[in-house]
This record gives structure tokens, C-alpha cells and sequence, in this order.
């Protein structure tokens, strides 16, 4: 990673939450009623805007998400009592209700005690951190220290206002007019265009009896769909820093209106087995829903994922080139000098951000944890702990999970694909932590001749998205190549971490959080397409 | 220190007074909800976490006059009651001040004697924490029945939303919905041949208006069911097939396309089909008929008014695979030069005349599908795509029925629906999601025979 020598831009707390994370603090010790509990408070403030211009108007959206959350683990089950009610009187009051619920509530006899005492910030410090994190962590930290991070920006989003971002995006949405004409793409075949960017300010603070933790996350995205008739193509882009995580390129937005117009005469794709080159993008996916979902400590917990038995058993499920990575403290993202989407510097129970192998040359590791799967499973916790919003529960959740990098330039592994399929642009994904199974979504295929793009593109077999399934160690064992994080060079990588998309995930059907996903090129033989 | 600061009435009163707002909606919600993930300890129910939430949110969409003839700006935007109303106000206007639409304006009329709709469960709206402790016993007795199969983990959610929805005409409307969402996971076990071990797993959920539609027994009967049944499975052989589909997957598939008969599609230049065209081109089978039905009992789109202050009855919009209305909300329609009519309601659709029995009977062979891992449909194009997480296959030349997993199906709404047959017995489901502030409601067949699909094993 690059360092700039100067002093960083850091998004700081806002001053006005600065009371609010005092007046938690104090709360601590009523909702501590029993000194066996372990109590926490978690904040939230998310704001965002998203802005928008398409064909016909153009138009912007102001949400606020805020709320507190207080948490009283008793050694058996997880309490949350939570309210988006910052009154003060009306807090304590609250506080006080709370610990008289969990005091009340029914224990089974046969149920286990597992105490749990919140680490000390020795114990905090003990693992290798990123610089990002542990520079921003005052020496001689306490546990009442008030510890703050903030992302790293380098463009301010906040300097722009409401009517530099619309003109932003109308100009934008003429460029793509534009390049859609030379492209050869009439206007009566565009038949829709919106460039849509978001800008939100992400804090929360985190409190319990070792820490005092607050962050504030800025997160931008940028989208562009073009459809002609039911025909769909898009890009997007986006991270965690200021506005240099939204550029795009003219290359890019040609790109997708290319696509558009060859997907209007596109063929379907025979359902078969292939030879396919996954985009970093698609790779990442394979990976989420790979070991990925399976590797989610509370999927474990609850005796739904084959992947803790695999672990404990020590069975191979893929080959030396399957290597798959969740890691929440990517502040980089394939060289470029943003955060990666699913990054941050603790996660919401307060666990501060590490790297972690999850599959390590087709063998598994320990699982992703959050605070309750850590304590069932009686494994280290990870920063894992996440919710859709602080109105919704906590489970164990990915961040960014790719693939670890390979030794091939893409040059070299597109001549090793010869004759098969470019997927770069993915279609969603499902995983089968417990059968094995797995769904991988492709919008559509390149086909490659002689390890050369044909020009020719292809859809799924009813003329929608194309699904890859199969058992995922197979899968996993088909993997034959993959290329550097720097694809284009036959030197050593510069970045220490491969690029990771802009996504969001669902858990068990709900529950959305951001996600990324990435890694290098994958170069995967005789897998299922259909 | 944070404290309420403003009321919904001085909101009301800034917007008024403010010279360049030309309209707004004010929706206000209160949402009280109780959670539980429940796991297996020592052979018992264990509660893993236990939550309870309270939520008061207030979404005004702001309106405001600009100086090019024929636009307005406009602004959606979250207020919080502990944050300065004038500033957050003055913030909104600066933002929708820099926006262009084409204008439209709120309905003149309030209107009256509404319809009285039925959306909330009384036991529920009562007592929310007795409800959870009685679910939570039947839970518990319910996973302490013997079986071959283990009971994994369970939740249980349930939430009352009171909503309040006021309009710069006058308008003032108070509604209420419960939600309820539940599932199931149980797995099973078995020594193969060569002693190893192989076990699967079935995860049933379901969501619900009314307690009444909460079978909970069944749901857990049903996956600890078809877990045995997860590994008794082989892969599908590659081919074309006959497919029956369950009511939530066509209830999805339906859901989306069917916003294709939307006003707004129109003017965005999306796919539409207009009035008089067929929903399924060249259709040989069951012809679909299919009305918006605002006003059935605990549906999970069941409301009496739009939230632009219209009121909402029942809208036959497909007649036989004829379309013959699209619908149409206030902005749409003075867009269009069209009249406004019903744009909420659940999705309902006439039966066909065959039993469950007769349809997987229809063909030489039939594959019915459980449960699809994760169906991904796309609403503009009507194709969707799915890995097969559980299916059944009917061979009637054999006589035999054998499980299948794996492989992927994908199809297309306008291709294989061309030989549709729905089922004579009917359903209602509920679907909500947080990506919608309203729910998907469905009333109609159980099953539906779609043919020609393509299956890849």
C-alpha cells in the first residue's frame, strides 16, 4: 500500500454525537445489574443521499438511519433491547426496563452457562493489525479512552452539494448519450439510461466495560444502467474514502453499451460443461458463496453448515489453488487508494478489524464468528459481527471475501482458456452451506476462440442470466489458474490485496448488509453452465 | 443531550408556510417488533437471542415549485424528531430545488367512507410479548417431537406497524398492519455404504399478516420432512421438462412481471404492455386472469388508499391473457394524460382445473420443484434462473416418484407459460422484504405446470 507522508484526511465524529457517546457511557453501569452479564451499547447513524438523473427528470433521496441498541449477553442467550428514542429521561428509563425483562425471563435448568469477559485493549493490541487501525489508536489507551477511526479520503464528498452532484451525473448521462452514438447504438435503442451515485456518512460508537470505540465510514457508489428494451448492461463502482472511489473511464461506460447492443442479438448458450475465465467481480462471488456463507460461525452453531465437520476433520475440499480470504480491514482496494465496499475498522459487537483465511489451499480454517457463534462454538472471536441495520439482529456476516492472488498475467490465461468463456459481469449468487451446493449468477458470456474474444456474446439457455452450480468442492477442484492482482504485468504484484466489487448479501433469504467480494482472474475447466 | 424538539403538527405547519413547497406526503411510523433465533442445546429449544425493538420514523416527500414552466423538484427524505425540523426542512428545499420532474399534483379530493380493510391480528395488536411466549412454546413443543431428523434453528419474528399518512390536501389516514416471519431448519443423517457419513439440511420459512395463517406446525413437520428426503436425491438428467412450480415461486415470478402493466414502466420507456396486448404471447394453455386486490383479508398488500391519497379497489388488469387495464398511480397519470386507478393490492389469480395429482400426471414425465436455492428473476425480461435445491420427479411411464438436487433450471416467463396449467386448489401467501415498505400479497392457485424448461444436471 502507498503512504502518503503528509498528515491523512480522516472523516471524524460529528461533535454533535460527542455528548450522546458520554451519556451511553454512564449508562454502562445500570444495564450491568448483574455483575455475570456482559453489557454493550452500539450506535448508529447512517445518512445518505442518493442521487439520480435518467432520461426523463432528475431527482435525489435523504434517508437517516439512527438508533441505539443496548446488549445484555447472561452467559446463556443474547438480549437486545433497541430504540431510535435519544430523549435522555426516556434512555434510562429504557436501560432500567431492560435489565428488569432479562432478570425476569425464563432459564431452562439444562441450559449451559458460558460466561464471557470482553478483552482488555493489551489483548486487543496483541494480533497484527493494519497500520490504518492501530495508528489511529491513542498510546496508553484505557478502557474509558474514547478511540476514534476514520476512513481515509483523499476528495471530500461533502464539498459537493445537492446541484454539483446532479450536474455531476448529467454530464455524465450525456457522455454515455454520446459514446452510445459513436457506438452505433441509435437513440430509439437506448431505450433507458439513469446514473445514479450515492454519498453516505456512516458512524457508530460501541461501548462496553474494556472499550469505548467510535468510526465513521464514508461510503460512495456509482451506477450506470442502460437497457434497450428488456435488455440490461451496467457498471458500478464504489468504496469507502471520498470521491476518488466513484471515477469512471469512457473505456467503461463503452463497454456496457457494446455489451447492450450485442445482447440484442445475442445467442443462448447450450447448457453444458465448460471452460470459463471468471472477472475478478464473478470470482468474488464464487468465493462469498463458497467458504464464504458456509464458513459463518452462527450457520455453524446451528449445526446448518457441513463446513465446521470438514474443519474439524481436516478433509480437502478444494485444490492448491482454492484459497479463499475474509477480510474486513481492506483499505486499499487492487491498488487503488480507497477502501474496499465491506471494510471497516470494527464491526458492530465492537471486534476490531483483521485479515483471516478461511481456506487455505483447499483445506478449511476456523469460521468467521460473531460474539454468540465465538462463545457456542468456543472459537476466537472475528470481526464478523454485523446487522442490516440497528433495527435488525445481529448474525455473522462477510465483509470482503476473495480469493487469494495467482502467478499468471490475464494474457497467459486467456491462451490457457483457448476456446471457452469470458464471465465478468455477475448476476447474484446462493450458497448450500450444509448440501454443498452452489449458485453462481453470470449476466452473459464472451465467447473466446484461440484465446481471443470473438466478439460474440451469449445469454442463458431461456435468454436471461446464466447459473454455474455444481457440488462446491468440485467446483473448488476445477480451478486450473489464476492471475496477479496486477494481471497485466509479468512483474511481482504491487498491491497487497486484489480488487473487491461493490455488493450486498442476503442471509437465509433477509437480512441485507454491504458485502465486497473480488480477487484475481479464475481460470476454472469443465464446470456446469446452464 | 438529545431531546424531541418538534411534532408532526409543526412539520405540517412549516411545509404550508413554506413559499416554494407546492405539496408534500407525510408518512409517519411506529413499528413495535420482537425477535428470537432459537437453536438445539441438550436436546431442548435454547433462545440464542432474544430482541425487542421500537422504531418511530417520519419520511416526507416534498414537493416544490421551480421556474421552468411545466417542472417541479421534489425531494424524499427521513426527519428525526431530535434534530432541528426548520434546518432539516430548509436542507430538503435546497436539494429538490436543484431536481427537475415533470409536474404532477396531489389529488384535489379527500376522499371519504372509505372501504374498512382488515390488516392486523387483534391478538397481536394486544399483546405482542403474550404472543411471542405462546409461539415460543408451540416452537418448543413442536421440536421435541421424535423424528429421524434434527431440529437446527428457528426464528421468530413479529412486528405491529401503526401508520400514519398525512397529505398537503388534508388528507389524514391511520392504518395498521402485523407481520409475521418464521422458519425452520432441520437436517438429517445417514451411514453410506463405505461408512461415511452424509447429511443435508431443509430450511422452511414463511411470512404471515394474520396468527391464523401461521401453521407452524406444519412448517417444521415439512422441513424436518424433506430433509429426509434432501438425501435420498440424484442429479437431473439435462433436458427439456415439464415443471411444476409452487404458489411462492410463481407469486414471485408474477410480482415482477407484472410491474411490465405499470404507467410508470410506460413513461420511463421500460417494458410495458399495454391494454388489449396478450401477457403471454401466442399462450395455448390456461389463459391467466389476474386483479389487484387492494381489499382482502390480511393480505400483505391489503390497504385502503395510496400513498398518494388515493383510494384503491380491486383492479381486474388481466382477463384471460388479455390485458386490459395497467395500472396507474396520481404522477403517472397526469404524466400520461390517464386516469388514476389501483396500483396496491395483492396479486390474485383465477384457478385452472387440475388437481395436484392430475398435473404431475400430465406428462410422461414432471419434475416438481420444493425449493429452489436462490430463484433470481428479472421483472423486465421475464427470464429467471435457479440451481435446484429439492425436486421431485414424476416418472409415469414407471410409476416411480425420485428426488432431485442439483443442476440448473432456467426459463422464461413469456416462453414457458405459453402451456400453462393451474392447479383448481388455491393459496394465499404473504412476502415482505426491507427493500419495500409495502408486502407482496398473493391469492391464487397453489401450483402452476410450466413446460419446455430447461434443466441443466
Amino acid at each position: 500500500m502507498s503512504h502518503s507522508t503528509s498528515t491523512p484526511n480522516r472523516a471524524p465524529l460529528s461533535t454533535d454525537l460527542q455528548p450522546l457517546r458520554q451519556y451511553l457511557s454512564s449508562l454502562l453501569p445500570l444495564l450491568e445489574a448483574d455483575p455475570h452479564w456482559y453489557v454493550s451499547i452500539y450506535f448508529e447513524r447512517k445518512s445518505s443521499k442518493t442521487y439520480s438523473v435518467n432520461m426523463k427528470q432528475s431527482q435525489v433521496t435523504d434517508q437517516l438511519v439512527s438508533g441505539i441498541v443496548f446488549r445484555i449477553y447472561d452467559g446463556i442467550t443474547l438480549f437486545e433491547e433497541a430504540t431510535d428514542d435519544f430523549d435522555m429521561d426516556r434512555l434510562k428509563k429504557f436501560a432500567l426496563d431492560f435489565t428488569k425483562r432479562v432478570e425476569k425471563s425464563e432459564r431452562s435448568n439444562q441450559a449451559i452457562l458460558r460466561p464471557y469477559a470482553p478483552p482488555t485493549w493489551v489483548q486487543r493490541l496483541a494480533p497484527r493489525l493494519e497500520t490504518e487501525i492501530t495508528s489511529q489508536i491513542p498510546k496508553n489507551v484505557t478502557s474509558t479512552t474514547p478511540v476514534h477511526f476514520g476512513i481515509r479520503f483523499s476528495q471530500d464528498p461533502f464539498q459537493l452539494g445537492t446541484e454539483d452532484h446532479i450536474k455531476k451525473l448529467s454530464t455524465l448521462l450525456d457522455r454515455c448519450k454520446q459514446i452510445a452514438k459513436q457506438g452505433g447504438l441509435s437513440s430509439s435503442d437506448l431505450t433507458y439510461l439513469v446514473c445514479r451515485q450515492s454519498v453516505a456518512r456512516e458512524e457508530s460508537i460501541f461501548i462496553d466495560r474494556e472499550s469505548n470505540l467510535s468510526q465513521t465510514l464514508y461510503r460512495l457508489a456509482l451506477t450506470v444502467i442502460s437497457m434497450s428494451g428488456g435488455e440490461r448492461t451496467f457498471f458500478r463502482t464504489g468504496g469507502l474514502g471520498g470521491l476518488e472511489a466513484v471515477e469512471i473511464r469512457d473505456s467503461e461506460i463503452s463497454q456496457i453499451l457494446r455489451d447492450l447492443k450485442s445482447l440484442k442479438s445475442a445467442d443462448r448458450l447450450l447448457p453444458g460443461k465448460y471452460r470459463v475465465l471468471f472477472g475478478p467481480e464473478i470470482t468474488g462471488v464464487l468465493a462469498h458463496e463458497a467458504f464464504g456463507h458456509s464458513q459463518e460461525g452462527d450457520t455453524c452453531a446451528r449445526g446448518r453448515s457441513k463446513a465446521w465437520e470438514l474443519h474439524k476433520s481436516g478433509e480437502t475440499v478444494g485444490n492448491t489453488q482454492a484459497t479463499i480470504l475474509n477480510n474486513p480491514a481492506l483499505f486499499e482496494n487492487g491498488g487503488k487508494p480507497y477502501a474496499a465496499w465491506g471494510s471497516y475498522f470494527f464491526d458492530e459487537e465492537g471486534w476490531l478489524a483483521q485479515e483471516q483465511v478461511l481456506l487455505d489451499q483447499g483445506k478449511l480454517l476456523a469460521p468467521m464468528t460473531n460474539l454468540t457463534s465465538a462463545i457456542r462454538l468456543g472459537i476466537p472471536r472475528t470481526a464478523n459481527g454485523k446487522r442490516e441495520s440497528w433495527a435488525s439482529g445481529v448474525y455473522t456476516r462477510q465483509t470482503n471475501t476473495y480469493f487469494s492472488p495467482g502467478d499468471q498475467t490475464l494474457d497467459s490465461l486467456m491462451k490457457q482458456l483457448g476456446d471457452g468463456y469470458l464471465a465478468l459481469h455477475p448476476a447474484g449468487g446462493m450458497e448450500d452451506p450444509k448440501g454443498m451446493g452452489i449458485q453462481v449468477g453470470i449476466s452473459y458470456l464472451y465467447e473466446i476462440k484461440n484465446g481471443k474474444p470473438t466478439g460474440r456474446i451469449l445469454k442463458g439457455p431461456a435468454g436471461g442470466d446464466i447459473q454455474l452450480t455444481g457440488y462446491t468442492p468440485d467446483v473448488l477442484n476445477s480451478i486450473i489458474g489464476k492471475s496477479k492482482i496486477d494481471d497485466k504485468t509479468s512483474e511481482n504484484d504491487n498491491s497487497r490485496f486484489p480488487h473487491n466489487d461493490v455488493g450486498g448479501c442476503g442471509k437465509y433469504h433477509k437480512e441485507f448488509v454491504y458485502a465486497g467480494c473480488g480477487g484475481p482472474y479464475l481460470l476454472l475447466d469443465q464446470v456446469i453452465l446452464g | 443531550m438529545a431531546k424531541l424538539t418538534w411534532t408532526l403538527d409543526d412539520l405540517k405547519f412549516q411545509l404550508n408556510s413554506h413559499p416554494l413547497i407546492k405539496g408534500w406526503v407525510i408518512t409517519e411510523e411506529n413499528t413495535y417488533r420482537r425477535e428470537r433465533y432459537f437453536l438445539l442445546e441438550k436436546n431442548r429449544l435454547a433462545t440464542d437471542q432474544d430482541r425487542s425493538i421500537r422504531a418511530r420514523t417520519v419520511s416526507a416527500r416534498i414537493f416544490v415549485k421551480l421556474s421552468k414552466h411545466g417542472r417541479q423538484g421534489e425531494i424524499t427524505k427521513k426527519l428525526f424528531f431530535t434534530l432541528n425540523l426548520k434546518e432539516q426542512i430548509e436542507s430538503a428545499i435546497e436539494a429538490a430545488l436543484q431536481t427537475d420532474h415533470q409536474e404532477w399534483s396531489l389529488p384535489l379530493e379527500i376522499p371519504r367512507n372509505l372501504q374498512q380493510v382488515f390488516t392486523i391480528d387483534p391478538d397481536m395488536a394486544e399483546d405482542l410479548n403474550g404472543v411471542t411466549e405462546k409461539l415460543t412454546a408451540r416452537i418448543a413443543d413442536t421440536v421435541q417431537k421424535p423424528r429421524k431428523s434434527t431440529f437446527n434453528s428457528a426464528e421468530l419474528f413479529l412486528s405491529v406497524l401503526d401508520r400514519e399518512l398525512h397529505l398537503s390536501n388534508g388528507l389524514t389516514h391511520r392504518s395498521s398492519q402485523s407481520r409475521i416471519y418464521t422458519e425452520a431448519a432441520f437436517s438429517y443423517e445417514k451411514t453410506l455404504k463405505d461408512g461415511s457419513k452424509a447429511s443435508d439440511e431443509y430450511l422452511n420459512s414463511h411470512w404471515a399478516v394474520h396468527l391464523n395463517q401461521l401453521p407452524i406446525e406444519k412448517i417444521f413437520e415439512e422441513s424436518a420432512h424433506r430433509a429426509e428426503q434432501s438425501l435420498e436425491v440424484t442429479k437431473p438428467k439435462t433436458g427439456k421438462y415439464p415443471v411444476l412450480i409452487d404458489s411462492e415461486v410463481l407469486s414471485t415470478l408474477l410480482n415482477g412481471f407484472v410491474s411490465q402493466l405499470w404507467a410508470s414502466n410506460a413513461y420511463h420507456g421500460l417494458p410495458f404492455i399495454k391494454r388489449d396486448q396478450e401477457l403471454i404471447p401466442d399462450a395455448i394453455g390456461d389463459r391467466i386472469s389476474l386483479t389487484l386486490d387492494p381489499s382482502l383479508p390480511f393480505g400483505a398488500d391489503t390497504t385502503a388508499l395510496s400513498n398518494q391519497g388515493l383510494p384503491q379497489i380491486p383492479l381486474k388488469l388481466v382477463d384471460q391473457n388479455r390485458v386490459i387495464e395497467t395500472a396507474t398511480d396520481k404522477q403517472f397519470g397526469d404524466y400520461l394524460g390517464t386516469q388514476p386507478n389501483t396500483v396496491r393490492g395483492n396479486l390474485v389469480i383465477e384457478p385452472g382445473q387440475l388437481s395436484h395429482q392430475e398435473l404431475t400426471q400430465s406428462a410422461p414425465q414432471v419434475i416438481e420443484v420444493l425449493q429452489f436455492s436462490g430463484l433470481f428473476a428479472d421483472p423486465n425480461t421475464g427470464t429467471f434462473s435457479s440451481e435446484i435445491r429439492l425436486a421431485k420427479l414424476y416418472d409415469n411411464q414407471t410409476g416411480m416418484i425420485s428426488y432431485i438436487k442439483g443442476g440448473s433450471l432456467s426459463g422464461s416467463i413469456r416462453e414457458n407459460f405459453r402451456g400453462l396449467k393451474l392447479s383448481n386448489s388455491v393459496i394465499q401467501r404473504s412476502h415482505f422484504s426491507t427493500e419495500q415498505p409495502q408486502g407482496q400479497g398473493y391469492f391464487g392457485p397453489e401450483f402452476a405446470l410450466i413446460t419446455e424448461v430447461s434443466i441443466v444436471g
